[in-house]
């Protein structure tokens, strides 16, 4: 070897030159993973667009989703037919305007005609139509609802307030006992829920741009070549890549769950419950990078990517039980939950922030975390191409 | 080791096939320590092909290599740290700055700290690129980049230097520049054995120590530019005009000298090729003065590569390329 190394001797007078000074072993592979990380964290900060764009839709996610299905109901235009002009008729009227007043769940019109209301109800006008009949007594005969059922969510809302009414002017509800209801957690509003899945999404975005899409990119522009030609060992390069997506896609998640926090405090955000989502987020990350650089492993155009990433989207993000319980899934779609490492992701992040569980809690989420990008891993390596 | 007594290239018999492509047929050749040996063939000539295979980059279907004394099958790893290579793709990262492109790639090849940032200033000052060295590497030149990408491929010092086209796409004095540093680069490190493919004559003719001609995955000759041009039987072309016609003496005369492809395109002028490196055009001019011609007009255009190429396979290299 050392005849070797003395034609490198080369340039005179130059300190760096007078021993090759190239590492091998675990020192090269380290400084290979290094050096690819490095590359990923200069690139980001190059490209703020990158990051603001990774994390700006998991954001606006949060934003459209969480307000369009967390809004109370309000406004549904209801009609009151009074037929009965009796006292117990005036005291429904009351009930009824109590609840436009109150919770403003109505906007109530009081037609005297019951055909013209139901033509109305037909022509979208009002979303129910609620009939106190002639002769209305608590043994009958009773109100009657006519509501529009196209809208699920309202005719049911409505029906129940109304029939709640009903219950207090005939006094039935004073006789039953209220059933008890205890919260086991602090109040959430659906958006706080939606929290740890939109950190779980930044880091699903996060992952794909710099790591499923950078190293499909690095191969077709070239850049990968540089890579390949090194001493630099093909396990270092797989691990450099997907440290280096779990470093832009741990840093997205982070930065989302930043910024919820400032929208959204989360009830449970203690320093420990925040540290221990950290590493969550970061085990993610690194799963999820994983992910995205095996099933790239040998892909050499941006266009799989294009045609994959609904796929992936849907067979990730949505069975994750990010939006919906787990447990209401089909067996079917909940295979597919408990092999997605975002559904361990948002678990763990859950049980943290939101229902303050101690970090020991998490261990089975992280040690699944952990696997599987072992798992992915290993199985990128032995599909990785050292060749052009 | 007996590395560094062999030839840092040894290539016996490399064939690539891509299924019925044979884009390399056998190709044995030999580069010498310390030489600058250019690969020189039209576009899939398989020049790149054969660079891939000596870099690692390409498994051969069959023969052997051997490269700084390390089988390029067996022994990759070894391969890889001996090489520097700059290829035809940009290696470099468009969003970095010089010098981070530089410190990024001088890890993958083991380098640190302060053995990596010397080595760094060395090779930028080298290219003509430390003052560049903040830039962003996107708002270079197509020449600087070019400089950029040799720098990273010389900045481990390795042994042998691949490049693949390394002028291609450059304007004359990019390409210039490029030449004038890879001479300088041979100055500061004499043991530095550098590959490079070119379908450029004069790259060729200007860089290499000794080229191969190659064409359809075979070397057709192998030779110092000079020695090739000088092996063709003919070549070198001789335009003489005169103040009268040309007797046929003369003619014969000068066609007695070794003159060959005799033409006159007119009775006062004769064109005709001759063996290069003979002196023929200027005997030939002594003669016609010596029967009392004046020499209104004579020209002697040298041999080239391209005449080379085409003696071995009948077709100009611009036409194929």
């Amino acid at each position: 070897m050392s005849g070797r190394a003395d034609t490198a001797l080369r340039a005179p007078g130059i300190a760096g030159e007078t021993a090759r000074g190239i590492a091998r072993g675990p020192r090269l592979a380290l400084l290979g993973i290094l050096a690819i990380c490095q590359r990923a964290y200069l690139t980001l900060w190059r490209q703020p667009v990158l990051i603001i764009s990774t994390m700006l839709f998991p954001i606006i996610y949060l934003a459209v989703l969480g307000n369009a299905l967390n809004r109370q109901l309000v406004n549904v235009p209801l009609a009151v037919v009074d037929e009965a002009g009796n006292s117990l008729a005036a005291e429904c009227r009351r009930g009824v305007m109590a609840l436009q007043s109150g919770r403003n769940l109505v906007v109530a019109t009081f037609p005297a005609d019951r055909d013209e209301a139901l033509k109305d109800l037909k022509r979208g006008h009002y979303r129910g139509v609620w009939i106190l009949p002639y002769g209305l007594s608590p043994k009958g005969p009773a109100p009657a609802f006519i509501g529009d059922n196209t809208d699920r969510f309202s005719y049911e809302t409505v029906e129940s307030a109304l029939a709640e009414i009903w219950g207090e002017v005939t006094g039935v509800r004073r006789v039953a006992a209220a059933p008890a209801r205890l919260e086991a957690y602090p109040y959430l509003d659906y958006l706080t829920y939606l929290g740890p899945a939109v950190v779980c999404l930044a880091i699903f975005m996060g992952s794909m741009v710099a790591g499923g899409l950078q190293v499909i990119e690095d191969r077709m522009y070239g850049y990968h070549e540089g890579y390949l030609v090194t001493p630099v060992s093909t396990g270092a390069i797989v691990t450099g890549h997907m440290l280096a997506g779990t470093l832009v896609a741990g840093l997205a998640g982070a930065l989302v769950l930043v910024v919820i926090m400032l929208f959204t405090p989360l009830p449970m955000a203690t320093p420990e419950a925040l540290g221990g989502g950290l590493v969550t987020v970061f085990l993610t990350a690194l799963a999820i990078s994983a992910l995205w650089f095996l099933l790239f492993s040998r892909a050499k155009k941006t266009s799989v990517l294009r045609g994959m990433f609904g796929i992936i989207n849907v067979l990730v993000f949505f069975p994750s039980g990010a939006l919906y319980p787990v447990e209401s899934y089909p067996k079917w779609l909940k295979l597919i939950s408990d092999a997605d490492p975002l559904t361990y992701g948002v678990a763990a992040l859950r049980d943290l922030l939101l229902r303050g569980e101690s970090i020991q809690t998490c261990y089975p989420e992280w040690l699944f975390l952990l696997t599987f990008s072992l798992v992915c891993g290993v199985l990128t390596q032995v599909l990785f191409r050292r060749e052009v | 080791m007996t590395a560094t007594a062999a030839n840092p290239i040894e290539a016996e018999n490399l064939t690539k096939r891509f299924g019925d492509v044979v884009a390399d047929d056998a190709v044995s050749f030999a580069v010498r320590p310390g030489e600058t040996y250019g690969l020189l063939g039209p576009n899939g000539a398989g020049k790149t092909t054969l660079v891939r295979m000596l870099t690692t980059l390409l498994r051969p279907t069959s023969g052997t290599a051997r490269v700084a004394g390390y089988d390029v099958v067996r022994s990759k790893s070894d391969v890889r740290a001996s090489i520097g290579t700059v290829s035809q793709a940009e290696t470099t990262d468009e969003n970095l700055t010089v010098r981070e492109n530089l410190s990024v790639q001088g890890k993958m090849y083991g380098l640190w700290g302060k053995a990596l940032s010397e080595r760094i200033e060395r090779r930028l000052s080298q290219v003509g690129l430390w003052e560049k060295r903040g830039q962003i590497t996107k708002t270079l030149s197509g020449g600087m980049r070019r400089r950029l990408e040799i720098a990273r491929g010389v900045l481990h010092s390795p042994h042998i230097l691949f490049l693949d086209e390394p002028t291609s796409g450059l304007d004359p004095q990019s390409r210039r520049a490029v030449w004038d540093m890879l001479h300088e680069l041979k100055e500061h490190d004499g043991a530095l054995a550098i590959v490079l493919t070119t379908h450029a004559m004069d790259e060729a003719n200007f860089l290499c120590d000794r080229l191969a001609i190659m064409d359809r995955g075979r070397i057709l000759c192998e030779d110092a530019p000079e020695a090739l041009k000088r092996s063709l039987p003919t070549g070198e072309r001789v335009e003489i005009e005169t103040d009268r016609a040309i007797d046929p003496s003369v003619r014969d005369a000068i066609l007695a000298l070794g003159a060959v492809n005799w033409r006159a395109p007119s009775p006062t002028a004769a064109q005709f090729e001759a063996r290069p490196g003979e002196g023929i055009g200027r005997r030939a001019a002594e003669l016609v003065e010596e029967r009392g011609y004046r020499i209104l007009h004579m020209t002697i255009a040298p041999v080239t590569l391209e005449d080379v190429f085409f003696a071995y396979t009948g077709r100009a290299l611009r036409e194929t390329a």
